[in-house]
């Protein structure tokens, strides 16, 4: 009895003082919490560029006592969705994303956006722009612009030009379709365990991108803006680059229909393929891993079709966003991304900081000096110049197709790779080229019913 | 005066912590999913939430890749839960013998279970890797095959390497808990059973198979709502793919939140898969007779 009741005494102290404690800590925590600068947290792609861009920021905080600290998060590209609306579900977004465009003109017209046009004037990005881009191809929805523009990164042809040569298979420059696709037919004959060609066919962003550019060179489109965003995919250029891929696909890996971003660039730096499709990382990865592959590596516009000449390249065309709701910061933030926009040194070394993977989209950091002192345009400088300036009269993507207007449902079709998914039912079901892309039709004409109330604004 | 509590509010000031836990954590999330499953809710626009009655239900039912993944889901589940208790009870057995340093054996099987299921998922993607990885390499330096398998770029293939990978893990589960019931077993039973001249497979079936039914009832009950509702690893290993040849109802419900913002309708794919899972336990256990006491002779 007498053990049962010093057990009750200490079980009651031992409520009364973690009542106490908890107490104690709940009316210190606001001011503790007062005491150290307010952090904004800032969403970057993986990758030490969004890390460069917010040093920047903070340098700004710092020189204006504004007692806030920037602090970058990685999101992977296809992993931005997943989290924006978490937070925004949890009314905690970040301050400011870099995000693939087709996300941001999703956001948009979502209206979830803060307004832009006061930082881009503040920068004088119009006049600053590299020939080629406008400020609504970053990140504009009906007159209004959502995105300070920050980079750009197409996607293009990567090829080993040792392997070209040897087997003597011509300039890649000059390359249609037809040479192309005999191209990965040779490599793939004459060099045993080696792709012809990679690119991505999982379900996944990467396979999109890559999928697309084919339609558009084959004068493809999903929707249409020019036309109220009809759903246009059912079109015999969508069918036409479907058997493309067909054909192509005999010359990739088997398991191709799996691969995403990480796969395609790890079969290229590793020597398992003669050519692949992919954005500047490729040759920044060869660099760093594998010398001899670097040095053999060139990137070239992709090949044009036969009929329509187009090379459309898959290029993010990448803006700053800030959210609107709940977001404490946006005035610093504008202060912030303006300061670090307009210094040509910090610029440069946010392009610099990942080469070749983020162009510059400013004609004053293009031709820096500092820019130009990269080794890379020693070494490279044929390359360079196609991904950071020849490419950009190619360059469009699924929310800016064939550059005929901003379409703001892409974002929605990325999240379930609906034409990754298209092709996955012709390559994996054996389904016609025809019948894979009806059934891609039908996908894509349900998001556009379904998301109507965007396209009406 | 002195505050002081009596010993029954005491009790309850200790429950609370555990009360407060699962209303927060279990009960307040699933009838939120319930209240969900009647709403329109695009998460990008949380303020915003209609009222669509039973829509959502309807927008499943109709859909033929909600079907797909019903039939996946089965498929993954029935041939997961068969491996696991077969190999499981199997291994078990084996386990159950007095031999010197079992008892390491027994801690080193744990191991699959311990590790978090991103880590094992992650690395199996890499050892199915067709290009890369060790199982292909293996296989060919073995000359077992000539060519590479992708493992995980076929529909067949992949479902049966998120199978192996299910197994794989949770097979340790249903051995601890079959071993421990094992244990318990008096060994005059088989000693009784010796005398009166039943074999191995005889004393198997009439002695072993009956004592661990009930242990084994409630391993495969909990097996198959865990596995019938598992994301994290068929998403980790396939995301679903190839195609949607991997989906199952979890995998569903993530795609219509997350990838087509529409709360709603994976808020109701949850609620159909309680459904189901209750339905079926309910079933399976009325069918086993688990928890009916013997009648005497």
């Amino acid at each position: 009895m007498a053990t049962t009741t010093r057990l009750s005494a200490t079980r009651r102290r031992l409520l009364q003082g973690a009542g106490g404690a908890a107490l104690a800590a709940g009316l210190a925590a606001p001011a503790i919490a007062q005491g150290g600068p307010r952090v904004a947290r800032v969403w970057g792609e993986p990758g030490p560029y969004g890390g460069v861009f917010v040093q920047g920021m903070n340098e700004w905080a710092q020189r204006n006592n504004a007692n806030i600290r920037f602090e970058v998060e990685q999101i992977p590209w296809d992993g931005v969705t997943v989290k924006l609306t978490t937070d925004l579900a949890a009314r905690r977004p970040p301050a400011l994303i870099s995000v693939e465009s087709p996300i941001a003109y999703q956001l948009a017209a979502e209206g979830l956006l803060e307004p832009v046009d006061d930082v881009n004037t503040a920068i004088r990005a119009k006049e600053r722009l590299v020939d080629g881009f406008t400020l609504e191809q970053f990140g504009g929805w009906k007159g209004t612009n959502y995105a300070v523009p920050v980079h750009h990164q197409p996607c293009l042809l990567i090829v080993q030009q040792d392997i070209i040569n040897e087997l003597g298979l011509g300039n890649p420059a000059e390359w249609n379709w037809d040479r192309f696709a005999d191209a990965a037919k040779a490599i793939s004959e004459k060099k045993p365990g080696m792709a012809g060609y990679t690119m991505a066919l999982g379900r996944n962003l990467c396979a999109d991108y890559h999928i697309t550019q084919l339609i558009w060179q084959a004068g493809g489109m999903t929707w249409d803006p020019a036309a109220g965003f009809r759903t246009v995919f059912d079109s015999p250029a969508t069918v036409e680059a479907f058997e493309f891929i067909r054909r192509i696909n005999a010359y990739m890996p088997r398991a191709a229909v799996e691969f995403s971003f990480l796969q395609v660039v790890d079969q290229h730096v590793t020597g398992r393929t003669g050519m692949s499709a992919y954005w500047g990382r490729t040759m920044g990865r060869a660099a760093e891993e594998a010398p001899a592959i670097f040095q053999h590596m060139e990137y070239y516009l992709n090949p044009a079709h036969p009929r329509t000449g187009g090379r459309w390249s898959w290029t993010d065309i990448n803006g700053w966003i800030i959210p609107a709701r709940d977001n404490p910061f946006i005035r610093e933030v504008k202060e912030a991304v303006a300061y670090v926009s307009n210094s040509v040194e910090w610029m440069v070394r946010y392009s610099q900081s990942l080469m070749p993977n983020v162009g510059p989209v400013f004609k004053d950091v293009a031709s820096a000096p500092a820019m130009r002192a990269h080794p890379f345009y020693q070494s490279k400088k044929r390359t360079l110049d196609v991904i950071f300036e020849q490419s950009v009269p190619h360059a469009c993507n699924t929310g800016l197709e064939l550059k005929k207007g901003v379409n703001p449902l892409a974002g929605f079709a990325h999240g379930r790779s609906v034409w990754a998914q298209a092709v996955q039912r012709m390559i994996l079901n054996n389904e016609s080229p025809k019948a894979a892309v009806e059934w891609g039709h039908r996908q894509f004409e349900a998001i556009r019913r379904d998301n109507q109330r965007l396209l009406a604004g | 005066m002195r505050f002081r509590l009596s010993d029954r509010q005491v009790g309850i000031l200790f429950m609370l912590p555990f009360l407060i836990t699962a209303a927060t954590f279990i009960v307040w999330p699933v009838a939120e999913a319930i209240r969900l499953a009647f709403y329109q809710y695009n998460p990008l626009r949380p303020h915003d939430q209609f009222w669509v009655g039973l829509d959502n239900f309807e927008r499943i039912l109709d859909d033929p890749l909600f079907w797909e993944s019903f039939h996946q889901a089965l498929v993954w589940t029935g041939w997961s839960i068969l491996f696991q208790t077969v190999l499981g009870v199997g291994m078990a057995m084996l386990l159950h013998t007095a031999l010197p340093g079992i008892a390491v054996f027994r801690g080193l099987l744990l191991f699959p279970y311990i590790v978090p299921t991103v880590v094992i998922a992650l690395n199996w993607r890499w050892i199915f890797n067709s290009e890369i990885g060790i199982v292909n390499h293996a296989l060919l330096r073995l000359g077992v095959i000539s060519e590479n398998i992708a493992w995980l770029a076929t529909p067949d293939m992949a479902m049966a390497s998120a199978i192996v990978l299910n197994v794989w893990k949770y097979t340790p589960f249903v051995i601890i808990c079959v071993l421990a019931r094992l244990q318990t077993i008096p060994t005059e039973l088989y000693d009784a059973a010796k005398v009166d001249g039943a074999g191995a497979m005889r004393r198997f079936l009439d002695i072993t198979l009956p004592m661990l039914k009930e242990v084994l009832v409630v391993v495969i009950v909990f097996r198959t709502i865990w596995t019938f509702n598992k994301f994290e690893e068929i998403y980790l290993l396939t995301r679903g793919g190839p195609g949607t040849s991997t989906f199952n109802l979890a995998v569903y419900a993530f795609e219509e939140g997350m990838a087509n913002l529409r709360l709603g309708v994976a808020a109701a794919t949850g609620v159909i898969m309680i459904v189901l899972l209750l339905v079926g336990t309910i079933v399976y256990v009325r069918v086993s007779g688990f928890g009916r006491e013997e009648k005497p002779a």
